[in-house]
């Protein structure tokens, strides 16, 4: 029975690594290769042991897919493609391409710079694995090979991110990667087609949340930066490279104008123009306002972001800094954070979510004597305030895309078991449709049945034709016909001509006993009355089957001079009929691929 | 356990009890694990128990029917496990019943929990880590858990699954392992109980006729196989052998892929392999029962064993070969054998696999690639190694690939339909090409092998992973070709390659995608290299354009791809290779000089790769006294140092101090050699007073750079520079002219800012260093110390088990504020 079968290494029931396994049709497919930061040791990466049991990763895999290019979604790709060896095709899109070395590269420098991480990637390897990716445009349908194919759909969420349907032949699955419904300062909504997938891989982070609006949080920002650099505080926001930096960067520049603030706004890493460039380069997958003012005003030129130098950070007066890394777990962010914590004026917003382990979750959980190296104690007198500023549909999103994408089930990831839970019944409820959770290491299997398009010759449709029956599309018939399978190709022919064209000759069978018949009455009387019985009961001719189809591809026949294979008569009953459906040219047959019989099949007259 | 987190423990057990308190870091559970497995590993569970009795009221309160998160349940297990794995501290545990109510029939087993995989992956893993010891055994029988665990190796998780499978090597093995009074008898009908349940189960799951239950057996076996070497594995095999050669006879072979893992186990097993139980005839039956696609990896495993009949590694070479040879008879201009296999011309099943579908025959042929390719640099391959053959099937298929081939047969045509523009077949290929040049060839088949490389790097269809395989493939063949002995120069046929060469290098750099660009400066670079020092090698590449375009290349805007420029300029830099032309449309203009440009690269490149790269090429140009540096030596290590140490990468600034150091050793002479067997040359002591020696030094502000990267605020930096203050005390210790150490105005004043820079404030610079007063300063720095605070983490003290348990503890009742987030 043809299945997809779907099974997560990462992202069942967790927020943490995102890595699944799709199976559909015979190609295997990975969505994103993502990895967990709150490890330093190999339980960072998913456990890839379970698919290289299979046999080399290169052969099993057809290809790798990545949604977007945060870590918890293509972290692990360069120790997946470098270290454990996959060697295959990569698809991302083009913005993903281009941002996702500058964020491994960052994540690198600072596993390395803290030290104590061990078994991880160079710079060298995140290169050679860039060069493994192919990009993708946005609606572009892709052919992995002759079979698969592929197409990326616009996920909104960060730059780049994108929905991704996977399909083969009929059967397709889409993979929502994360994605957000509702546009933001730069990005549009998320948009697909109603593509009607025999599967919708969606991620469910705010299953159970109806989010409040993003400008009430962005206002907050806005005031609590403003009230600290009001009252001459400096204010820190550590952040990752690339992102949410830049949304945030946004938010500030348009605020500084629009208020003529004159307290220096620093961006430490120089990523600034990195961020620039990638921003004017892919200003397409920015919202429409953006695209709209580009041509006057840049959005992504600020007048008053400056790089930032290491001596700014004792210069007197407010200021705010965005600096890296975004967990204040090493580097220049961790720096600034202990010259400045002491001071209750300054304040330290942390934009995103931080990990066991680092500086940002102590703070985060209210800690404010911390410990530090050489048993001294930093009391953080300064504020400290969380704001998340991540992109994700909420549960009113979510069921919005079900129901736009129409799929025949759905399978969430990427979110908390309980909030699943709740919103695996909402869309049976509500939507009539099959829901899945499967946690990591569970495989999810779906029977399909495949559409497997079948040629049908002109004689056959002008015979069926010249019965008088027209062509009607909303009443499909049965169409009688004998099945070749050749090359991979289906074609539905008259008996006669299937016959021609194998070059067959028509066999007969006369099936021949001996009966005993004890009957008073004469021979030729009694003859007559056994042709009776048999004309009435028996039928007048039929045709021979044969068992397996053609080992070189070709079809086989009975043949009178040299049988070939087992042979097997056939009675009527056992005949097959095909549905057809009166379209010309083609007609889709439901059933079982690479099904193993071929022949002629026919039926009695 | 420390009395602070001793101190802690009854909360966070209060906590972790406490269903209404969830756990929102997953992390945290595990790292808790992690402190107690390295806890229990140095010392007693049973005092650890005894000292803090919260741990075992955690245990009881988890099996209280309440709604605990199954997080901390299957924590629960798995802690259970940890502890009970010493066998007074599992006594101990029983004693309170404790490990039937968590792992028996009443625990979590029969409950809704058990629905949850991650508490059925707890009770396998708790299982495992308890199962140490006789006692434990006598319980797993007890509790009925191996039934359970037979159960669970067809469990829908795979991790559960397989956790499952392992548990039961685990438990056979230590069954085996028997009581103190010595392990049990060689017979079967000996062995204890356990054991022969586990074997009874894996004999009838052999004996089944669902392919999951023989994968699972198959599986459980080959583990068994592969970590357990004792005799008595030998008798298991024995027994086992005929249901394992049964499933042969089975047509299709069910769990194939499984089958030739246990076979590979067993032949490598040293006790197995040589008694004579039948396991080569086996070997020998599933290389010709198995198709071609299932064959591959058992061929390989057999051809890679040490000791294994010759006749069995004929067959499997043929085997592996059959694909190939099947091409080549399929492409063969006219009749005859192809070289590669004399005897598979009856042998339709590879062809019947090959032709019919791209799909199987794309995979088969990668697959047998790859097989070659890793067979090749084995000690162990075949002997004779049918070189020529290879590389003619290697060539073909990169010709069918790239629509070259012309094969006249029906079959040959069909397989070029199919082979057209595949990549995956091409990458395989070009790998394999590539690795068969540590064996020569034929020189018409090594003209071949040129001529198809050329084609795949002049082809606009070749895909940018293609053109980096075939520009690898070059390289090697490049390096492989026929030479003078004792020299490493490129013969005339290579040379005459190369000016073909050449020009497609050249339109590669001008390629539209990066990553081409990028493979083929790392090409220049490459062969630059080897063979810079060439006449005909220098010839060639002044006669073309290719230092002209990699000189562009400086700006190109691909960061990656001017990183490698810089690396590719100054390779050719160092050979005196760069040398440009004057321009013909400005043959008055200044040519910039590469210094010059480089270091503009090193000031002004928004991107660290780049930046990192000029250094690295400074660095070497430095080591090796290239023409550029040493005009003024000083002058060149002066303004690099300035630069790298305003620089944002801390990778620059870290890279500012290996310069630095290869200037300090030029000045100084290098180090000492540690080895006290060692012949060490008389050191390159300054022929003048230390002080004196130090005055280049100072004169470069090196003192200033290596002191500010000290006290750097990236852990690398500050750990580099401390290595270097190091060397150069140990220099100053074993100098004649050593004094003693000297108080000034001046060194206090430096000791003063230095302890401002510590604390952050590097303003202030420190001026120019008398060469006294560094000697001074370096005297009175704790750098022995510095180093070893430096050789730990930065996050060391977030991550200890303290901070673990205080930010756990931290985290209850906020959960509400900062849900769950991502990235």
């Amino acid at each position: 029975m043809p299945e997809i079968r779907v099974t997560p290494l990462g992202a069942g029931q967790d927020v943490g690594r995102s890595c699944i396994l799709v199976s559909i049709a015979g190609k295997n497919v990975m969505l994103d290769c993502g990895m967990h930061m709150g490890f330093n040791d190999d339980r960072r990466f998913p456990d890839f042991s379970y698919i290289t049991r299979s046999g080399r990763l290169t052969d099993f895999l057809d290809c790798v897919i990545i949604s977007h290019f945060h870590l918890d979604h293509c972290g692990a790709l360069p120790y997946f493609s470098e270290m454990v060896g996959y060697d295959g095709p990569i698809y991302m899109t083009h913005p993903t391409q281009a941002i996702c070395p500058i964020l491994l590269e960052d994540y690198r420098k600072i596993a390395v710079d803290k030290k104590g991480e061990a078994n991880f990637f160079t710079s060298q390897m995140i290169k050679d694995c860039m060069k493994k990716v192919v990009a993708v445009h946005l609606h572009q349908t892709v052919q992995v090979d002759d079979e698969l194919e592929i197409k990326a759909y616009y996920a909104g969420h960060v730059l780049g991110a994108a929905m991704f349907q996977i399909k083969v032949g009929s059967e397709s699955v889409v993979y929502t990667g994360d994605y957000n419904m509702t546009p933001d300062r730069h990005l549009g909504a998320a948009w697909i087609d109603r593509c009607r997938p025999n599967l919708l891989i969606t991620e469910s982070t705010y299953a159970t949340t109806i989010r409040d609006s993003k400008r009430c949080r962005e206002r907050d920002f806005l005031k609590k930066v403003h009230e600290a650099v009001e009252r001459g505080g400096k204010v820190l926001i550590p952040v990752f490279a690339l992102g949410r930096a830049q949304e945030l960067c946004i938010l500030l520049e348009t605020f500084w104008e629009r208020m003529n603030l004159k307290a220096p706004i620093y961006f430490s890493t120089g990523l600034t123009e990195k961020a620039n460039h990638y921003y004017k380069l892919f200003i397409t997958w920015t919202n429409q306002k953006i695209r709209k003012t580009f041509v006057q005003r840049n959005m992504f030129e600020f007048k008053h972001i400056k790089a930032f130098d290491r001596a700014f950070a004792d210069n007197p007066g407010p200021m705010v800094v965005f600096a890296t890394p975004g967990m204040l777990h090493a580097g220049q962010s961790l720096q600034i954070f202990r010259k400045w914590a002491g001071n209750e004026k300054n304040m330290v917003i942390m934009p995103g979510y931080c990990v066991q382990g680092t500086v940002g979750h102590k703070i985060l959980s209210g800690q404010r004597k911390l410990e530090m190296e050489g048993r001294q104690v930093l009391e953080v007198k300064m504020q400290v305030e969380y704001m998340s500023f991540s992109a994700h549909a909420d549960a009113k999103g979510i069921m919005q895309l079900v129901g736009q994408v129409e799929p025949e089930g759905v399978l969430l990831v990427h979110g908390e078991a309980k909030k699943m839970e709740f919103l695996k019944q909402k869309i049976e409820q509500e939507l009539r449709v099959s829901c899945y959770m499967p946690a990591n290491g569970e495989t999810v299997t779906l029977p399909t049945s495949p559409s497997i398009p079948v040629g049908i010759s002109l004689g056959l449709l002008k015979r069926e034709m010249a019965q008088g029956l027209l062509p009607d599309a909303k009443k499909p018939r049965l169409l009688h016909g004998t099945l070749i399978m050749k090359d991979s190709n289906f074609r539905l022919v008259s008996s006669e001509q299937a016959l021609k064209e194998l070059g067959l000759a028509e066999h007969q069978l006369r099936f021949t006993c001996r009966v005993h018949l004890h009957d008073p009455r004469k021979e030729q009387e009694t003859a007559l009355r056994v042709y009776s019985h048999l004309k009435r009961w028996a039928p007048r001719s039929f045709w021979l089957g044969l068992g397996r189809s053609g080992a070189r591809g070709g079809s086989h026949c009975a043949s009178r001079q040299r049988p070939q294979g087992p042979l097997r008569a056939a009675p009527s009953r056992w005949v097959r009929d095909c549905g057809v459906h009166p379209h010309p040219g083609c007609c889709p047959l439901r059933g079982p691929r690479h099904q193993g019989a071929a022949g002629v099949l026919d039926l009695p007259g | 356990m420390d009395p602070e987190c001793s101190q802690l423990l009854p909360a966070l057990c209060a906590v972790l009890a406490d269903p209404r308190q969830p756990m929102a870091d997953d992390t945290c559970l595990e790292k808790l694990l992690d402190w107690f497995k390295t806890i229990t590993e140095a010392g007693s569970s049973l005092l650890l128990l005894q000292e803090n009795p919260c741990l075992v009221e955690l245990l009881c309160h988890v099996l209280k029917p309440q709604d605990l998160s199954s997080r901390v349940l299957s924590f629960s297990l798995r802690l259970t496990g940890v502890f009970a794995a010493q066998e007074d501290c599992f006594q101990y545990l029983q004693q309170g019943e404790l490990l039937p109510r968590l792992f028996g029939e009443a625990g979590p087993l029969g409950g809704a929990a058990w629905t949850a995989p991650t508490v059925r992956s707890g009770w396998i893993q708790g299982l495992r880590s308890l199962a140490q010891h006789p006692s434990a055994l006598h319980f797993l029988a007890d509790c009925g858990a191996v039934d359970t665990i037979f159960s669970l190796q067809g469990d829908s998780s795979l991790f559960v699954a397989s956790a499952a499978g392992q548990l039961l090597v685990h438990i056979l093995s230590l069954s085996m392992r028997g009581p103190a009074e010595g392990p049990p008898g060689l017979q079967a009908d000996d062995w204890p109980a356990c054991a022969q349940k586990i074997v009874g189960h894996i004999e009838e799951s052999l004996r089944s006729t669902a392919a999951p239950q023989i994968t699972q057996a198959l599986n459980v076996l080959t583990t068994t196989f592969g970590h357990c070497h004792d005799p008595w594995t030998q008798v298991l095999w024995v027994q086992l052998h005929p249901l394992v050669a049964a499933l042969l006879e089975k047509d299709p072979v069910p769990a194939a892929h499984s089958l030739v893992d246990l076979l590979l186990s067993v032949a490598r097993s040293p006790g197995l392999s040589s008694s004579s139980c039948g396991l080569w005839e086996t070997l020998a039956q599933t290389l010709s029962h198995l198709s071609p696609t299932q064959a591959g990896l058992l061929a390989l495993g057999i051809l890679k064993l040490q000791d294994c009949p010759q006749a069995l590694r004929a067959q499997a070479f043929a085997v592996l070969l059959q694909p190939l040879a099947c091409v080549l008879k399929a492409t063969a201009q006219g009749p005859g054998p192809s070289g590669l296999l004399d005897s598979t011309s009856a042998d339709s099943v590879t062809a019947d696999i090959l032709l019919p579908s791209k799909a199987a025959c794309v995979g088969l042929l990668c697959r047998t690639l790859a097989h070659l390719e890793l067979l090749l640099p084995l000690p162990q391959r075949p002997c004779p190694w049918p070189q020529a053959p290879l590389l003619g099937a290697a060539v073909t298929l990169l010709q069918l690939c790239g629509g070259s081939g012309s094969p006249a047969s029906d079959e040959g045509r069909q397989l070029c339909t199919l082979l057209l523009g595949c990549v995956r077949v091409q990458r395989a290929a070009l790998d394999f090409l590539g690795t068969l040049s540590q064996e020569t060839g034929p020189p018409e088949l090594v003209t071949q092998v040129f001529a198809v490389l050329l084609e795949y790097l002049r082809s606009p269809d070749s895909s940018p992973t293609v053109l980096k395989k075939a520009f690898q493939a070059t390289f090697r063949w490049l390096l492989s070709s026929p030479r003078t002995p004792g020299c490493s120069d490129l013969d005339s046929h290579a040379l005459l390659f190369l000016r073909e060469l050449l020009p497609v290098l050249q339109k590669r750099l001008c390629s539209p995608c990066w990553e081409v660009r990028d493979s083929g400066l790392e090409f220049l670079t490459q062969m630059t290299r080897r063979w810079g020092g060439q006449a005909g090698f220098r010839h060639a590449l002044l006669a073309s354009e290719v230092p002209r375009l990699t000189e562009q290349l400086l700006r190109d805007p691909e960061s990656y791809v001017r990183a490698s420029a810089v690396t590719a300029m100054g390779q050719l830099s160092s050979q005196g290779l760069c040398v440009p032309p004057a321009s013909p449309e400005h043959p008055g203009g200044q040519q910039k000089s590469l210094l010059g440009e480089l270091l503009h690269i090193l000031s002004t490149d928004s991107e660290g790769f780049p930046r990192r790269a000029v250094m690295q090429v400074f660095t070497q140009w430095l080591r090796d006294s290239h023409a550029d540096v040493v005009g003024d030596t000083e002058q060149f290590v002066a303004g690099v140092l300035q630069v790298a140490g305003q620089d944002l990468d801390w990778e620059v600034r870290a890279q500012g101090l290996e310069l630095a150091l290869v200037f300090l050793e030029q000045t100084l002479g290098p180090p000492r050699s540690h080895c006290p067997y060692a012949v060490t040359p008389p050191v390159a002591a300054p022929a003048s007073p230390l002080t004196q020696a130090l005055q280049p030094l100072c004169r470069v502000r090196l003192f200033e750079f290596a002191f500010r990267a000290l006290f750097d605020c990236d852990r690398p930096v500050a750990q580099k520079s401390c290595d270097l203050l190091l060397l150069l005390r140990a220099k100053m210790a074993s100098s004649s002219s050593l004094q003693e150490p000297r108080s000034s105005p001046d060194v206090a004043s430096v000791e003063a800012a230095l302890q401002r820079w510590r604390a952050g404030d590097q303003a202030q610079p420190l001026g120019d260093l008398e060469p006294e007063v560094v000697l001074a300063v370096l005297r009175s720095m704790d750098l022995e110390g510095l180093r070893g605070a430096l050789a730990e983490s930065s996050d060391h003290v977030e991550k200890s088990p303290q901070s673990l348990l205080q930010d756990m503890l931290a985290t209850v009742g906020i959960l509400g504020e900062n849900e769950a987030d991502c990235y």
